[in-house]
């Protein structure tokens, strides 16, 4: 061998384990957060453990303000088999969907030998929601619900203590707003445009009348109760304890309204509290929450929320990536999320945790609301059943149907789809 | 493999001396014609007859991403279900109806809106600005937009009602406000369209045809009637062609403004294989929808061509 061939096989050696050891040096993790829920706070928990692992650079794409319009980009970019995203934010009602269509890799091998145990540390809903036959499909990102915001300085001006029932609520809403004579000041916001929350709308009342709408994977809808649940919501708009354009607020609207000091009651999501309390609040220190009222003679329900971290099948780096999902549904991250974005924890421990008590004090009355909300239907056609029921609710408080109507519609449109 | 012919066909120019690709050095017309053909036809097929081969051959699947099986062949099933479906039943109606409604519409006010641009104005570019920019404007902005105007709270329109005394109404809470307020926002959006190609031939028109029926007397009306109008008919009808199969397939304005609320009042059939496909992942069913909304296009395609030949 002349010196020249060993010369050019070493500069070739060299060559391969530098390019070896640069591909090692750079993993690229595409991750995508909803815009709603601080992208700016997770990518700090992202920027502390890319200080831990060098090797891996993560980068957030965010899009769409509404569950929906993220749920039909990101089936876009997985019937395309698309493998630009690694790691995705799921709403808690779409891993099952996820799972069914092949687009996410299950944590079962990196989790140990027995998954259900690894599951057993998070809130129970979220193991089961995240669960799909023995295979955990993704990993809780946070947990959430829905509450009863309220303006504490309106309700001890008028000497009233927040509504444990939607007719005390009704009546709070009808003297306050009488007696503050603000024709901008609505006594209850909630939403009734056609989107997911509507979904929740609907079963506040209906799971507060004792009812399921879905048991062992068949469909249990009761009528009567369908027809109660919208008329309940129906009357708050006829009796002007609504807006008459309900039919027009989506969550963000119920958050932005009450926030500018025009909503006396408002049923929202936790990320609203952070907003409620920022500088440009006007409602700043003058904010109760509580748990949502039951109806006469009923259960207090709450509809479960929350996030979950898929791995999409077509990524090219699904270890790097389950590794950092790991790290993301953790305690850790869970506590930093809390205390920072105040995002309910998917971890029972968390929420009486000194640091998060101290930063967000109600998190600990909120622990018992998450613990009982119950949680929407998990079945793969997910979508349809959501589309039925929010159009319905939204047909129903446009007053384009009666709830009779609405409840005959709804109850034959979901037989169709949950046979 | 090679047919009888052909290997005598090859034996026959080796025997001359040629090769068989000699002929392409110098064609003869139509063979020249064939090869320039070629690339545009590979496309075409490539981009436009194998998806639509594929998405009919879907139509007869049972193809749904969440059902976890895979593809199954279920031959009329997708179409049977239609028929008893009755969300599209509903938005095939709408979609007629908007049909019915804005294209007619909006032949009425481009035609104005044309007849005013040719007018002999000294400066004539606000005026023709004025007509590009609705329809240089994405569909979706256009309808984001209305959909703030018709705002029963913070819209401009219940606004400017409000201020000459009318209390106005809540748009999107009800099925036939929310439906008239897309038909405007769609006559706003495409009459533009219709305008620049009528335009266009206004002023194919020769200025000798109105002085010669100015010196026999015959009145503005008259001249519009007998001169204007007939000549513009192929104008019209190329217009209207375009518009109609554009109508058929309205998506965005509705899609933007109402999400086909209140309820589904106000979805179009386009709307419909979009929920369906993109939102449900029921493939099969999707491409169902698609293949009645591909025939109903080529049947009114169809229908106009047949005027046009019937005329001509």
């Amino acid at each position: 061998m002349t010196l020249n061939k060993t010369m050019t096989l070493l500069l070739a050696g060299a060559a391969v384990t530098l390019s070896a050891s640069v591909a090692m040096a750079q993993t690229n993790l595409r991750v995508f957060v909803s815009s709603q829920h601080r992208p700016d706070v997770w990518r700090k928990a992202f920027d502390m453990y890319e200080a831990k692992n060098t090797n891996v650079k993560v980068t957030i794409e965010t899009g769409g303000n509404t569950s929906e319009q993220q749920a039909q980009y990101l089936n876009t970019v997985m019937t395309a088999k698309d493998s630009s995203l690694d790691i995705m934010i799921l709403d808690v009602i779409r891993p099952a969907q996820y799972a069914a269509a092949g687009w996410t890799v299950p944590f079962n091998d990196v989790l140990g030998g027995d998954a259900a145990s690894a599951m057993k540390r998070y809130l129970p809903a979220y193991a089961e929601a995240n669960t799909v036959d023995g295979k955990v499909v993704a990993l809780p990102a946070f947990a959430d619900a829905m509450f009863l915001y309220y303006r504490k300085d309106l309700l001890e001006k008028h000497g009233i203590q927040p509504p444990q029932t939607w007719d005390e609520l009704a009546a709070a809403a009808k003297k306050v707003t009488e007696a503050e004579k603000d024709p901008n000041l609505q006594g209850l916001s909630f939403q009734g445009k056609a989107i997911e929350g509507a979904v929740c709308t609907f079963l506040l009342p209906y799971w507060s009348m004792g009812k399921q709408l879905v048991s062992d994977g068949k469909l249990s809808f009761d009528k009567e109760t369908a027809v109660k649940s919208l008329k309940l919501w129906k009357d708050f708009v006829d009796q002007g304890v609504a807006k008459k354009n309900i039919a027009e607020v989506a969550t963000d609207d119920t958050r932005k309204e009450f926030q500018a000091g025009n909503v006396l009651f408002a049923v929202n999501w936790s990320y609203a509290w952070g907003q409620f309390q920022g500088a440009e609040s006007a409602v700043k220190d003058k904010v109760g929450v509580v748990k949502l009222p039951a109806v006469q003679g009923g259960q207090p329900a709450s509809c479960l929320g929350g996030w979950e971290w898929g791995v999409s099948a077509y990524s090219n780096n699904k270890t790097e990536a389950q590794k950092f999902v790991q790290y993301l549904s953790s305690p850790e991250v869970s506590e930093f999320m809390a205390i920072n974005a105040a995002l309910l924890p998917q971890f029972p421990e968390v929420y009486t945790d000194a640091d998060v008590t101290k930063a967000v004090p109600w998190f600990a009355n909120a622990k018992p609301v998450v613990e009982t909300a119950k949680a929407r239907p998990v079945t793969p056609r997910y979508n349809e059943v959501s589309e039925i029921i929010r159009t319905t609710v939204n047909g129903v408080l446009a007053g384009q149907s009666t709830p009779e109507e609405g409840a005959t519609q709804m109850e034959g449109r979901l037989r169709r789809v949950l046979r | 493999m090679a047919t009888a012919s052909e290997t005598t066909l090859v034996t026959t120019h080796n025997e001359s001396g040629t090769k068989w690709w000699t002929r392409f050095l110098d064609p003869s017309e139509r063979t020249l014609g064939v090869l320039l053909l070629m690339p545009a036809a590979l496309l075409l097929t490539l981009i436009i007859v194998y998806p639509v081969c594929r998405l009919i051959w879907t139509s007869f699947q049972n193809l749904s991403l969440t059902s976890g099986v895979p593809a199954t062949f279920a031959g009329l099933e997708n179409y049977s279900l239609m028929l008893e479906d009755p969300v599209f039943w509903e938005t095939t109606w709408n979609t007629v109806l908007i049909t019915l409604i804005t294209v007619p519409g909006a032949l009425l006010v481009g035609l104005a809106l044309a007849l005013m641009a040719n007018l002999p104005f000294n400066v004539k570019w606000p005026v023709r600005l004025s007509l590009l920019i609705p329809w240089a404007l994405p569909l979706s902005f256009a309808g984001l937009i209305f959909a703030w105007f018709f705002h029963s709270e913070y819209g401009v329109v219940n606004d400017v009602l409000r201020r000459i005394g009318i209390e106005g109404v809540i748009w999107f809470n009800s099925a036939n406000w929310a439906f008239a307020a897309i038909c405007l926002t769609i006559i706003w959006k495409t009459s533009s369209f219709m305008a620049l190609i009528i335009l266009a031939g206004l002023q194919t028109i020769p200025r000798s045809l109105y002085e010669a029926a100015d010196v026999d007397g015959a009145g503005r009306l008259r001249q519009f009637f007998e001169i204007t109008l007939p000549l513009l008919k192929p104008a019209i009808v190329v217009a209207l062609i375009f518009r109609t199969i554009t109508a058929l397939q309205t998506f965005d304005i509705p899609f933007t403004m109402t999400r086909g609320g209140p309820g589904t009042s106000t979805a179009t059939l386009a709307m419909y294989i979009h929920q369906n496909t993109v939102d449900f992942l029921d493939l099969g069913y999707g491409s169902a929808l698609a293949v009645v909304m591909f025939a109903l296009s080529m049947g009114v395609t169809a229908v106009y061509l047949r005027m046009i030949r019937a005329k001509g």
